[in-house]
């Protein structure tokens, strides 16, 4: 059902929680309705049809009755009362257009134009805004006061214009506010955040962030969404383009897998600014910076806009034609001398699935190699494809939503706020409203402390001793089910180390603690186990999936409820549609299907394969797709050798990049918003996004290059754009994962920790809170709330150390070293250290080994 | 049919004389039409013709780019990009309108909230190039202090004002 402004109306979602509710009836404006015990008045009329204006409600957010708008005459009451916080009773009668309410509204809205400076014709609102289309519609075109209105300017001591910057990119003008508190309760009850505050009372209040702060959380764009007038807007779209004047196309943002959903404004070939575009099984109509404006690259002035051909030792740009012939000319070369094993490809995870898929085909179908991959930001040591465990876990049939119904979510190594915004708000959602318990298990202490009951640290690298030590506490304690106690102890025999006492040791947390959780997640009807990239990120993880697997079966956890979470916006589309070196079979058997020929033989190469056979010059020619390795991938030296290594690389991409600019040819690359595709999302839901605006005239999308580069090869693809988007939906819907096999346990084993002896601190490198991937830095945005990289420690080694925030510091591993300035994290604790790797201009990959992770030095750099 | 004596008479000797009567009678009269380029005529003071924009009395300009004009024209003749000041002001950066397209109804100027804009008495828009038909903002905005174009006077106070 459609409500007020398109937004479907929400009274289940708000008032239920899967059980069914009592009704009640109460009649509005003459006609009867039903409705749930507990809804309001306001969103009764609203299922009816009838349109009441408000300005403080949300349907999201808790009803104060602030702001006094959406008076409506109650029977028996003696004075309007306000709808939004009204809860409907059985018998009410309810008038919302009597005279007398008119001008009890009107009345309102005057008070609200006291101080309002009418300087509509400036503000950025304008065109959207509550005030406006109340004003309008009860025409009060006319002031009776004959005083002076506040006018709140930040600086007396100048006559500047009014507005005040409250964060990087949040700009505040107290004269135009209603004092509606939705950014308030937004910041507190949704994303849990407490940067923003009212100061003084009554016609006084000032909204602000506390003194010596700046509202700078992750999900603080959305403030500037729900203000209902232009009191705070953001730079992003600060004087820019009027409203009406931009065109709108559905889209979804591009960098992480949970696939928020947002719309795009744009006019004149240029994005303007996205905005959410509520989706309640997904975001709940709240969206973090990065989909916000993480839409900016691709209006950067740095974009690649011609190919590049290097021409002794120089890349000199040449036109598409010559670039597209050396390629197939030199694929040809290869394939005819060495064989189709030689050529490989990657993929970037934020590629369409359409592109992905023709990818494959072109790959495996007309090259006829296996040498496949999208996942190439972690390391995966475990040949051509991961483990079984590690699959099962990370195909789930996970639903955000569902989340909502847990009773327990045990969120193993990650930091959700980082990488997964949506089920982030999701899981506080659960927590606030639901009460569910929330118990993390991080390498680091991370934002969500403050929602967990539990938050575990283990020391690093020892994720599979904390899971070990996890089996056996219920092992132990006899919590399993399913199982006889022989298969018990059977399992007890696989793990190692081989005691609670052992494994509890080795991983830094009490027994006690371990045994706890057990405990919870043995006794829930419905608990969760998520894990996220610092899980991913990990390099043993497939023997740590191993034992996520194990405790999902002993537990008896639902099949959907223990998942492996998916990184970027499209890696789960490239899993099912194939990007990969090994298919499952069922997935074989579609593409077979769909090809009409077998599939080639050769068992193929993952990403760390690839890399290796390179330098083994068992691969000659790569084709990168969308992606960096050479900035992205652990351990950067060996990753750069291999690259060098090769005989011909074509990269096709955004930018310039590390990756490119060892490229023999480079292609540049249109952006997400310039064509139409789909991704899917973590979830695994298949949601499509249009195409935005066209791309330059140089630049082609990735589905034109593969088709280019087939076609100067005589190999025809035989797709059409139509037909390559059924195709592709085809694959994705008839993807069917190999389900979990309840009776089926695997080893668990902890890993030798490397020696370490003179590298003490453990290093995390991973995407900064405000930047993902490679590409936010072209963000300005972005930019400003991380405007440089830096190296995060706890403020306790910082004091060991004598190191003050801003001060340089030299990190130094066995494979690199680096020198970037000190900053304090608000939320570590130990010995741990984290660097961002969005910034080309530090090569922090290089202090990652492939084989350990990254262990560090760390000294202060002498002031010269 | 063969013409009589009399009728070459009247078509000449008579009707002449009298058809020459009334030219000469304008020969000796005040003439209607202007010398133009050399006169030019005063327009009614309700003449659309082209635009100006208006400053303020401290040279600021009036116009802050608010895009109402443009949303207002029929024939989607205004172009504008707003960008800020170092007050942190709104203000036009690119101003232009297409004059080519303009159909002079005045509609910008009605809507202009900030008194911005007025369609002046200018009429003389011949241009070799199409390109000269776009008025930028320069093109149009008054000079400061203003020497002796008069302000405008306003004819559109009439709204009703009620509550
Ligand atoms: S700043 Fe906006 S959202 Fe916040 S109280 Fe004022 S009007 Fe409401
Ligand atoms: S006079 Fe009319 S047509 Fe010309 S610019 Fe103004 S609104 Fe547009
Ligand atoms: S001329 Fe007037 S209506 Fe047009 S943009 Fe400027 S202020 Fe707005
Ligand atoms: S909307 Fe009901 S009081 Fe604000």
């Amino acid at each position: 059902m459609q409500g007020r402004n398109g937004l479907p109306v929400c009274v289940k979602n708000m008032s239920d929680n899967g059980k069914e509710k009592e009704q009640v009836t109460l009649t509005i404006d003459g006609k009867e309705i039903s409705v749930d015990k507990g809804t309001t008045v306001l969103d009764a009329a609203t299922l009816m049809g009838i349109h009441i204006p408000t300005f403080c409600w949300h349907p999201k957010l808790d009803s104060i009755g602030a702001c006094r708008m959406c008076l409506v005459d109650v029977e028996k009451f003696p004075k309007p009362a306000v709808a939004c916080a009204t809860e409907a009773m059985p018998g009410m009668i309810v008038r919302t257009d009597t005279d007398e309410i008119v001008k009890a509204r009107r009345g309102v809205l005057e008070f609200m134009l006291l101080n309002h400076p009418l300087d509509c014709p400036t503000c950025d609102k304008g065109g959207e805004c509550d005030l406006q289309d109340n004003v309008f519609h009860y025409g009060i075109d006319k002031s009776r006061q004959a005083f002076t209105r506040r006018r709140v300017i930040d600086d007396q001591t100048t006559d500047a214009f009014d507005d005040k910057r409250i964060g990087p990119e949040i700009i505040r003008n107290m004269n135009r506010c209603v004092t509606c508190y939705k950014c308030i309760r937004f910041n507190k009850e949704i994303a849990g955040e407490y940067d923003l505050g009212a100061y003084e009372r009554g016609n006084h209040t000032v909204i602000d962030a506390a003194p010596g702060e700046q509202i700078d959380n992750f999900y603080s764009g959305n403030v500037v969404e729900i203000c209902p007038v232009g009191a705070l807007t953001n730079t992003d779209w600060r004087y820019k383009i009027r409203n009406w004047k931009a065109k709108q196309t559905l889209s979804l943002c591009s960098h992480d897998a949970d696939g928020q959903n947002i719309m795009l404004w744009h006019d004149q070939r240029q994005l303007w600014r996205a905005t959410s575009r509520r989706n309640d099984d997904i975001d709940d109509g709240w969206i973090c910076n990065i989909a916000r404006y993480g839409y900016q690259y691709i209006n950067s002035p740095d974009r690649l806009k011609t190919p590049l051909i290097k021409k002794e030792g120089k890349q000199v740009p040449a036109s598409w034609d010559e670039a597209i012939s050396l390629i197939s000319k030199r694929f040809k070369e290869i394939k005819d001398s060495k064989g189709s094993v030689c050529l490989a490809g990657l993929i970037g995870g934020n590629q369409s699935v359409e592109t992905a898929y023709l990818f494959n085909k072109f790959f495996r179908n007309k090259l006829h190699t296996n040498n496949l991959d999208y996942r190439l930001e972690y390391i995966d040591l475990k040949g051509s494809d991961e483990t079984e465990a590690y699959n099962c876990l990370y195909r789930a049939p996970f639903t955000i939503a569902d989340l909502e119904q847990a009773d327990v979510v045990f969120v193993f190594g990650s930091n959700f706020i980082k990488d997964h915004p949506a089920i982030n708000l999701r899981l506080r959602k659960a927590y606030r409203k639901f009460g569910t318990k929330v118990y993390t298990a991080n390498p680091v202490e991370t934002k969500s402390a403050d929602i967990s009951l539990d938050e575990m640290i283990y020391s690093p690298d020892t994720e599979t001793a904390f899971i070990a030590g996890l089996i056996h506490a219920i092992i132990d304690n006899k919590y399993y089910k399913n199982i006889d106690e022989t298969k018990a102890a059977e399992v007890k025999t696989m793990l190692a180390p081989a005691t609670l006492d052992e494994a509890a040791r080795l991983c830094g947390i009490e027994q006690e603690r371990i045994v706890n959780l057990a405990k919870v997640l043995s006794e829930a009807n419905n608990p969760y186990i998520l894990a996220g990239d610092y899980f991913v990120a990990s390099a043993k993880r497939h023997r740590t999936a191993n034992g996520m697997y194990d405790l999902a079966n002993l537990l008896g956890i639902k099949d959907s409820n223990a998942i492996i979470l998916a990184s970027q916006a499209n890696s789960m589309g490239a899993d099912r549609v194939g990007v990969r070196p090994r298919l499952t079979e069922n997935l074989k058997k579609t593409l077979i299907d769909k090809w009409g020929e077998e599939l080639p033989e050769s068992p193929g190469s993952n990403t760390s394969q690839i890399l290796n056979n390179s330098l083994d010059e068992e691969i000659d020619g790569l084709f990168i797709l969308g992606a960096n390795p050479a900035m992205r991938y652990p351990d950067g030296p060996f990753v750069n050798s291999a690259l060098d290594k090769l005989d011909f690389l074509v990269v096709a991409d955004l930018f310039e990049t590390a990756t490119s600019a060892k490229a023999d040819v480079v292609l540049p690359l249109a952006g997400w918003a310039e064509q139409s595709g789909a991704y899917v999302n973590v979830e695994g839901r298949y949601q499509k996004f249009e195409k935005a605006q066209d791309a330059d005239k140089g630049i082609k999308s990735g589905i034109e290059i593969i088709h280019s580069i087939a076609r100067a090869m005589d190999l025809s693809l035989n797709l059409d754009n139509a037909a390559l988007m059924h195709e592709t939906k085809d694959i994705v819907d008839a993807f069917e994962r190999e389900a979990r096999d309840e009776a089926k346990f695997f080893e668990v084993k902890q890993a030798q920790i490397p020696e370490h002896d003179n590298y003490p601190y453990r290093l995390l490198v991973g995407n900064d809170i405000h930047h993902f991937g490679y590409v936010t830095e072209h963000c300005p945005s972005l930019m400003r709330f991380t405007p440089e990289p830096y190296l995060e420690i706890s403020p306790n080694l910082a004091e060991k150390l004598g190191i003050d925030e801003e001060t340089l510091v030299r990190i130094e591993s066995t494979t690199g070293k680096l020198v970037l300035k000190a900053r304090f994290s608000e939320y570590f604790e130990g010995d741990v250290l984290f660097i961002p790797n969005n910034f080309s201009a530090t090569e922090v990959t290089g202090l990652v080994s492939r084989e350990g992770g990254g262990w560090v030095k760390i000294e202060k750099l002498d002031d010269k | 049919m063969l013409k009589t004596f009399w009728d070459i008479i009247k078509t000449t000797v008579i009707a002449l004389p009298i058809g020459l009567y009334t030219t000469f009678k304008h020969v000796f009269k005040k003439p209607v039409t202007k010398k133009y380029p050399k006169a030019k005529s005063e327009m009614m003071p309700r003449y659309r013709g082209l635009h100006y924009l208006e400053r303020y009395d401290d040279g600021t300009e009036r116009c802050v780019c608010c895009g109402l004009c443009a949303a207002a024209c029929p024939a989607d003749a205004i172009y504008m990009e707003p960008d800020e000041n170092e007050k942190g002001e709104r203000f036009a950066k690119v101003y232009e309108i297409n004059m080519i397209r303009c159909i002079f109804c005045g509609f910008c100027e009605e809507a202009c909230p900030e008194e911005a804009i007025f369609l002046g008495h200018e009429f003389e828009l011949a241009n070799d190039n199409r390109d000269g038909f776009i008025y930028s903002k320069d093109d149009m905005l008054v000079e400061h202090p203003r020497k002796d174009r008069p302000y405008k006077t306003i004819y559109r106070r009439t709204r009703r004002h009620s509550m």
